[in-house]
Parts: structure tokens; C-alpha cells; sequence
């Protein structure tokens, strides 16, 4: 399987602090890749440096083309749908108005409407809520609402911060039953930063850990969550 | 009876004037969080290319949108210019230069046209129609016309269109816009000009009523400021109602307060926006401030 | 030990500077002195501002409406009550600042981005306030200012130096010159001391200066009465030296011109508000001289730059120096002073060298 996402020993920071030192990571096209690790380790710098947030060098490829010196809306542009740190939800904006700002640059208004359907079939309290201002929606329902916005940029590879951020563990299930799917049934590939490790293992094909800016252990998902030393030292459970 | 309700009316016509530059200062402050000290004078560069355009013989209904086409360009061109470089600049710095802008403008005007006070025609008949006993003047109701259609305009472009959707979304939440692959720059100049067009129509309203000259926003810009913080600034249903009141107040005070005629006028402006201020900061539509640690 | 090598060596530079002003009356004619009083009072003025803006960080735009508050309250006190117009001076200043202090309270509830429209409201609307008690302020007529003769003791040391006798606009310079240098005296004091410290934590974040103890309201309402007092003490010292007054003496440019001002010399430092005076001052007046000598250009062009020229000029320096030099002129000094002893004395380690010199020590 060819890879759609490529790091090739990125550094990264903020101005004078460097946050990556070298991080190398790929997610195969249609896969589900996990970067897991402790606070502070690099987990949403990375996702960051991908879609253009912040200063990097080293090399990263989508889809065999490097992103380099790409601004954050051509990278998007390009395919790339980055559900950041926060949901990044616009609660000035109605619960409509904030999908309609994931589907405002395609062309394919069929395709649109049944992508549209799709997402109210996965998430029916989005339309319930259409018309409501963003701001009234619980947690979970905002990263619904995320997600679904997500879905209607129609991406080849999403990037999720920490979905499962401040939400009950029955909402998280449900929500990561949905990525499962949407991945499954849509082809798209994810990048997932997690804090709860063991769910996100669960359905990744490979996962990736961060300690301090540098990879510290890659592998299979199955294969890290049986590995007792890795566990106990950098998944905390 | 018949004298309030004829000051009522023309207190809305000259309240839909307000209500334009106000709702231009509110476009700007949704966008980059600032006001625009300069938006009086960017108006009075624009009608001032109106005179000219009317003066070379040009219909003043063509002109109209031609300068606002022209104000448009020119507000995108001042964003890219002068203010996209210190974007990241403290807003205290910001409103320095718009405060320079408007200087800036307000002498490049007087360089150009001098500072003789010019009468800009009215493409509205002198006349007035008698509604059940009150005298209503053409210009008046021409001057609220003009002024509702172009905050229709407004009001459909920002709720109804997808540029409108991309440029509140750009305004309030920049960073989670540019991940969904909104131009959030191009958007800011995108509401600079449209607020240079919206502030033109006031400029080319209020020129007949008082004489051209570079200094002629210099009180109308006090108005709108009262009219934009009675809405409470963020909101552009609040900068129209606002302005509305504030024409009304302004014109009943004139008339019925002893001693407040002519420029004294203007203190009641400063009046409003004191009050407001202090009383309710956050005016008749505007949400609470979140105040950020 | 680093602070003291880069700090710029200024007492040598204070006396050279007041040398400078003592002697200057005595080479230049009356009539350039009265400019240069002019300068000065412009400088009080914008010391005030600065101390409000570059100190407590609170933006007024306004500052005019209290130079014309001072003038006038002296002008009123000296032509109306007859009073000797020396004494009205310290009277106008006290009265005005404590306009300002109350001005102040309400300011506290304002956001420093309204507390800006606020004061530029009132700085439009300041002339037309000024035309209505026109019982009190002789309307748009204004108020003739009499200007007094030299005292003897003067006139006698001024003659004793250049061989001429000294005119009113000569004495009024000297006056306006100490006042100037007592209030920069003061201002120094109070921003090295414990109000300065206080005002600049207000200004680098109020939450965070509350949280470690400051008054935060009593220093910044403390700050708005200081400044109105520089700048009640500049209108009365202004009336004085033109002579005259009327509602148009302080139009919005005014506050503008102090605000320009503010900027070019530099926030936040002592030395900034003189040279920041000293360029707005003579700005319009130099490009009104120039211009006109300049044979090529047409007549139009020279009479409308007459009028325009200060308001494109004061509009191309504001965004210019907020863009590229936000500490103004003495920030530009100073760093220029910081590469130029680097270079000298070849500090080769970049780690000190990079030292950013403290706007607050001067």
C-alpha cells in the first residue's frame, strides 16, 4: 500500500523553543495511524506542522507532493481535513452555516447533497439542529459537528486532535464507532492524536509513539497493545 | 404634531446616513477587532471622486455605483497596504494608523480639491409630497431609500451568500476558518472594501445636505461612532437601529432642547456615545465582552 | 553591570541640552523664540499625553480638550477677574488636572479601544463647546491674553548678556522654559519611582498588576489626572504665548499634532516628548517655508500644500512609525546607540550583546 501521508524528520517550533526534533511517520492510503504519547510530546505540534501552523523543516509529502512553503488553505484545499485541538467549531455561526463552511468549496453539488445526507445519517442530532447557533451544542454534539464538517470537505486524509477531549466514555465509543466507519466506507485515511490510548489502538492499523519531539516506538496497533513494557512505560494503562 | 413627525422623518433619512458609516465601522471591528478612525474621510475621498465623475458630465446614477465599485477597490488597496503589515500589531497601534490614515486622507483630499466647500448635487427633486398633513421631502425619502437598499444589500450578502458565510466565519474565528480552507487575508480586505463602499454611500448621501469639503465626515463620523456603540459594535442590526435613533434624537433635540441648536448638536452625539459607555457598554444588540486574562 | 554599560550617559546630554535652551533665546530673534515657546508647551503637553499613553497605557485622543480647558480657564481668570496671569498659570494646571482625575473615573469602565473614541469624540466637539458659554468665553470672538512685560531682574541679565533689551516673547520663553524643566523633572521622578512602576504593570497587563497588589484604578485615574495637569499647564502657557484665543485655537488636529507628537518621539521615555514636540512643531512650519521657495513648482500647488501639507505629513508619520519604528525616535537613538558601543568596545559574546536596552531606566 502506498503511503498519501509522508514525514520525513521534521522539526518543528515555536519561535525560539522546538517542539519536534526529527519525526518521521507515514499513513498509508485508506489506513488509520495512531500518534499517541504524554503532553506535551509533539502529538498536535505535528498535525500542525502538517497542515502549515506553524514553522518546519524536513520534508512532508501528500500524496507524493511536498507541502513545503504551502499555505495552511492550499494545503487544506488540496485535501486535507484538520479537525483541530478544540473541535475549532464557529459558535458564531449556526449548526447549517458551520457544515456549509465544510462543503463551500466543492463544485459537485450532487455529490455534495448526498454527502449531506450521509453525515445527517451518522450524526441525526445535527439535524435536528440546523438552525441553532453552534454555541448550544453539548461537547459531544460539537464534535459531531466537527467531524461531520469534516466529512463534507471530502478529504483523502483527516486529521483528528483528540476527539475523545473532555466527552463521556459512551459518547467517545459512539464517535469513534463513526470515524471507524466513515473509514471503512469512504476510503479516507485518518491520523489520530490521542491521550486514551487503548481505544485508539484499538482501530489503528499502526501506531506511532512521541516522547519529547522524537518517535520513541512504532508498530502494529495490535502488536504495541501487547507489548507490556511499552505499555506500562508510554501508554499509561 | 405635524412639525414632530416631519423632524421624525427627516431624523430617519439623516439616521440612514449613520446607520451606513456605522455599519462599515462594524464591518471592520468584526473583522480585525479595531475601529476605523478613517472611515469618515475614506468616505469623503469617495464622494469626492463622485463630484468629479458628476462634474465631467457623468449621470449621477451612473456615478453612484461607479464610486462604489471605486471604494470598494480602493478599501481592499489601503488593508493590503497599510494595514496588513502591522496585522499583528496591538490594536492601540492599529488605531494609530487609521488615525494617521485619516489625516492622511483628509490632507491628500484638500490636496486635491481644496478645502472651498463645494455644493454636490442631489439627484433627488426638491420637492415634497404631502402625506395626510406632513410635509415629506423627496431627498429625504430618496436618501432612505438609497440607504435601506444598501443595508438590504448587506444584510443578503453576509447572510445569504457563501462569501458572507466565509467572511463572518474568517472575522470571528480566523484560525478554524483557515483549516477549512478559507483565504481568512483575502477575506479582511474583502471586508475593508466592503466597508469603504457601504461608508461611501453615506459620504455621497450627506454631501448635498451639507457642502463637499474635506472635512465634511468630521461630525458625521461622531454620529456614527454614537450610532455603532448605541448598537453595540459588533452588530450590524444594531449600527442600523442605532443610527436610526440617533438621526431621530438628534434632529428632535435640535429643535425642542432649548439652546442645543446647530453645532451644539454634535454634543449630543458625544452625549450617546458617553452614556452608552458608561451605562451599557455593550449597547442595545452587543454580547457581554468575555474579558481575556 | 551590563545595565550600566549600555545606558546611554545621559546627565552629560541633560546639560548640554539645557545649556542649549538657556542660550539659545540670546542668538535667535524674539520672534523665533516665541516658536520655540511654543515647542516647549507642545512638549509639556505631550509629556502629559505620554505619561497617560506611554506610562498607563490607557490611548486618549482627546488631549486637546484639556490644553483648551487650561487656556481658557487662565485666559478667564486674567482678563475677566484681573488676576496677574503668572498666578493663573499653577491655578489653571490644578483645576484642570482635577477635571482630569475625575474625567478618569468613568474612563476606568471603558475598554482602551472605546476610551480612544471616546476622547476623539470629545476632541471634536471641544470648539463647539467652547463657542456656546460665549458670556464666559467670548463665543468665536475669543479672548484677548495680555502679555507681560520682563521684570527688571531679567530684563537687566538679559541685556547684561546680548546688549539688547529683552521683549515679552523672550521672557515668556524663559518662563515656559522652567516650567518645562520642572515637569520633565517631575515626570522622571514619577516613572522611576513607585506610581511609574505601578503604572507601567497596569499597562503590561491589568489583571496580572492587580493580582500582585497595584491599585489599579487609583493609579490609572491618578495617571489621567497627571497628564490633564501637563496639559492644562501647556493651554495656559500657550494662551500666554499667542495672545490670543478662540474656540479654533484647538481644532481635532491639535490633539492629533500631540499624539504625532507622542509617537515619533518615542512612549515611554522621558526624552521622547521634547523631541517629539520639537518635530511636530516645526514640520508643517518647516515644509510651509520650504515649499513655497521652491520657484518650480506652480502657485496652486504651493498654496494648497500650505493648507494640506501638516495633515499629509502627520498622516504619512503616524503610520510609517507605527509600522516601522513603534518606539519612535528615541527607540531608534537607542538602539542605534546599542549596535554603535557593540561595534566599538567589539562585545564579540551575542548572548549579552543582545541585551535589549531597558526603556525603562531612561
Amino acid at each position: 500500500m502506498s503511503a498519501i501521508l509522508e514525514l520525513e524528520n521534521v522539526h518543528a517550533g515555536y519561535g525560539p523553543t522546538s517542539v519536534l526534533h526529527g519525526v518521521s511517520l507515514s499513513v498509508p492510503e485508506g489506513g488509520v495511524v495512531s500518534l499517541l504519547g504524554a503532553n506535551g510530546a509533539g502529538k498536535t505540534t505535528t498535525l500542525r506542522a502538517i497542515t502549515g501552523g506553524v514553522r518546519w523543516s524536513g520534508d512532508i509529502r501528500f500524496a507524493g507532493r511536498s507541502l513545503r512553503r504551502m499555505s495552511t488553505e492550499e494545503i487544506v484545499r488540496g485535501g486535507i481535513a484538520h479537525v483541530p485541538e478544540g473541535r475549532g467549531i464557529c459558535t458564531e455561526l449556526t449548526v447549517d452555516e458551520n457544515l456549509r463552511l465544510g462543503s463551500h468549496l466543492r463544485r459537485d453539488g450532487a455529490e455534495v447533497r448526498k454527502d449531506y445526507d450521509r453525515v445527517f445519517e451518522y450524526f441525526p442530532v445535527l439535524k435536528e439542529r440546523r438552525r441553532l447557533s453552534a454555541s448550544t451544542l453539548s461537547g459531544g454534539e460539537q464534535q459531531m459537528l466537527a467531524l461531520a464538517r469534516a466529512l463534507l470537505m471530502r478529504p483523502r486524509l483527516m486529521l483528528l486532535d483528540e476527539p475523545s477531549l473532555g466527552l463521556a466514555p459512551i459518547v467517545v465509543r459512539s464517535i469513534f464507532e463513526i470515524v471507524r466507519s466513515i473509514n471503512l466506507t469512504s476510503k479516507v485515511a485518518v491520523l489520530l492524536v490521542e491521550q486514551n490510548a487503548r481505544i485508539a489502538l484499538d482501530m489503528s492499523s499502526t501506531a506511532y509513539v512521541l516522547e519529547v519531539g522524537r518517535v520513541a516506538v512504532q508498530g502494529a496497533g495490535a502488536e504495541l497493545q501487547g507489548n507490556e513494557s511499552v505499555r506500562r512505560s508510554y501508554l499509561g494503562y | 404634531m405635524q412639525e414632530f413627525l416631519q423632524l421624525v422623518v427627516s431624523g430617519i433619512a439623516t439616521g440612514g446616513i449613520f446607520a451606513s458609516l456605522a455599519l462599515a465601522l462594524v464591518l471592520i471591528y468584526n473583522a480585525m477587532g479595531l475601529v476605523n478612525f478613517a472611515q469618515g474621510e475614506m468616505a469623503m475621498l469617495a464622494t469626492f471622486v463622485a463630484y468629479s465623475l458628476v462634474n465631467r458630465g457623468m449621470s449621477f446614477w451612473i456615478a453612484f455605483p461607479v464610486t462604489l465599485v471605486l471604494a470598494f477597490g480602493g478599501g481592499i488597496v489601503i488593508q493590503r497596504v497599510v494595514i496588513k503589515p502591522a496585522e499583528r500589531a496591538p490594536v492601540l497601534t492599529l488605531v494609530i494608523i487609521t488615525l494617521g490614515l485619516a489625516t492622511l486622507v483628509n490632507g491628500l483630499a484638500g490636496f486635491i480639491w481644496g478645502y472651498v466647500p463645494r455644493s454636490f448635487p442631489s439627484p433627488f427633486s426638491p420637492d415634497s409630497v404631502d402625506l395626510a398633513g406632513v410635509f415629506i421631502s423627496y431627498r429625504d425619502l430618496g436618501v432612505i431609500a438609497v440607504s435601506g437598499l444598501v443595508l438590504l444589500c448587506v444584510y443578503l450578502l453576509l447572510q445569504h451568500t457563501t462569501v458572507g458565510l466565509t467572511l463572518r466565519a474568517a472575522a470571528h474565528h480566523p484560525e478554524a476558518s483557515r483549516l477549512l480552507g478559507v483565504q481568512v487575508s483575502w477575506m479582511l480586505a474583502l471586508g475593508w472594501g466592503l466597508a469603504s463602499a457601504v461608508g461611501a454611500v453615506s459620504g455621497m448621501m450627506v454631501a448635498p445636505i451639507l457642502l463637499l469639503e474635506p472635512n465634511m465626515m468630521q461630525t458625521i463620523i461622531i454620529y456614527a461612532f454614537a450610532a455603532a456603540v448605541l448598537g453595540g459594535i459588533e452588530s450590524p442590526l444594531g449600527a442600523v437601529v442605532g443610527g436610526l435613533i440617533v438621526g431621530v434624537t438628534v434632529n428632535l433635540a435640535g429643535s425642542y432642547i432649548p439652546g442645543v441648536g446647530g453645532d451644539l448638536q454634535l454634543a449630543v452625539g458625544l452625549g450617546i456615545i458617553v452614556a452608552v459607555l458608561i451605562l451599557r457598554p455593550n449597547g442595545l444588540f452587543g454580547r457581554a465582552a468575555v474579558r481575556r486574562v | 553591570m551590563n545595565r550600566i554599560r549600555t545606558a546611554p550617559p545621559r546627565y552629560w546630554l541633560v546639560a548640554l541640552t539645557l545649556v542649549f535652551f538657556l542660550g539659545f533665546p540670546t542668538v535667535i530673534s524674539s520672534f523665533l523664540a516665541s516658536e520655540w515657546t511654543q515647542a516647549l508647551i507642545l512638549a509639556i503637553a505631550i509629556m502629559g499625553l505620554n505619561i497617560l499613553v506611554g506610562y498607563s497605557g490607557q490611548l486618549s485622543l482627546g488631549h486637546g480638550a484639556f490644553m483648551a480647558l487650561g487656556a481658557y480657564v487662565s485666559a478667564i481668570l486674567a482678563h475677566r477677574y484681573k488676576m496677574d496671569y503668572l498666578v493663573t498659570v499653577p491655578i489653571a494646571a490644578v483645576f484642570t488636572g482635577g477635571v482630569g482625575f475625575l474625567f478618569g473615573i468613568p474612563a476606568l469602565r471603558l475598554s482602551p479601544l472605546y476610551l480612544a473614541l471616546a476622547t476623539f469624540a470629545l476632541a471634536v466637539v471641544t470648539p463647539s463647546l467652547i463657542k456656546r458659554p460665549a458670556g464666559l468665553t467670548g463665543g468665536v470672538q475669543g479672548i484677548l491674553v495680555l502679555q507681560p512685560d520682563p521684570p527688571d531682574f531679567a530684563r537687566e541679565a538679559f541685556a547684561f548678556v546680548t546688549g539688547t533689551a529683552m521683549t515679552s516673547d523672550q521672557w515668556i520663553y524663559y518662563i515656559t522654559l522652567l516650567l518645562a524643566v520642572v515637569l520633565f523633572w517631575l515626570a522622571w521622578n514619577l516613572v522611576r519611582h513607585r506610581p511609574g512602576r505601578a503604572m507601567r504593570a497596569i499597562r503590561d497587563g491589568e489583571v496580572a498588576a492587580a493580582a500582585s497588589g497595584v491599585n489599579v484604578a487609583g493609579y490609572k485615574t491618578l495617571a489621567f489626572g497627571i497628564s490633564a495637569f501637563y496639559g492644562g499647564t501647556a493651554g495656559s502657557l500657550f494662551a500666554l504665548s499667542t495672545g490670543f484665543i478662540s474656540p479654533d485655537t484647538f481644532p481635532v488636529s491639535l490633539s492629533i499634532q500631540l499624539l504625532v507628537g507622542a509617537v515619533v518621539g518615542g512612549l515611554a521615555s522621558i526624552p521622547g516628548p521634547l523631541l517629539g514636540a520639537i518635530f511636530a512643531f516645526f514640520l508643517p512650519i518647516g515644509s510651509n517655508q520650504w515649499v513655497p521657495s521652491q520657484t518650480w513648482l506652480p502657485d496652486q500647488i504651493t498654496s494648497t500644500v500650505k493648507n494640506a501639507g501638516p495633515a499629509v505629513s502627520y498622516g504619512v508619520v503616524l503610520i510609517l512609525i507605527m509600522m516601522f519604528a513603534p518606539n519612535g525616535i528615541v527607540g531608534l537613538l537607542r538602539s542605534g546607540y546599542v549596535i554603535l558601543n557593540r561595534r566599538l568596545r567589539g562585545a564579540s559574546d551575542p548572548k549579552t550583546g543582545q541585551m535589549p536596552p531597558d526603556p525603562q531606566t531612561v
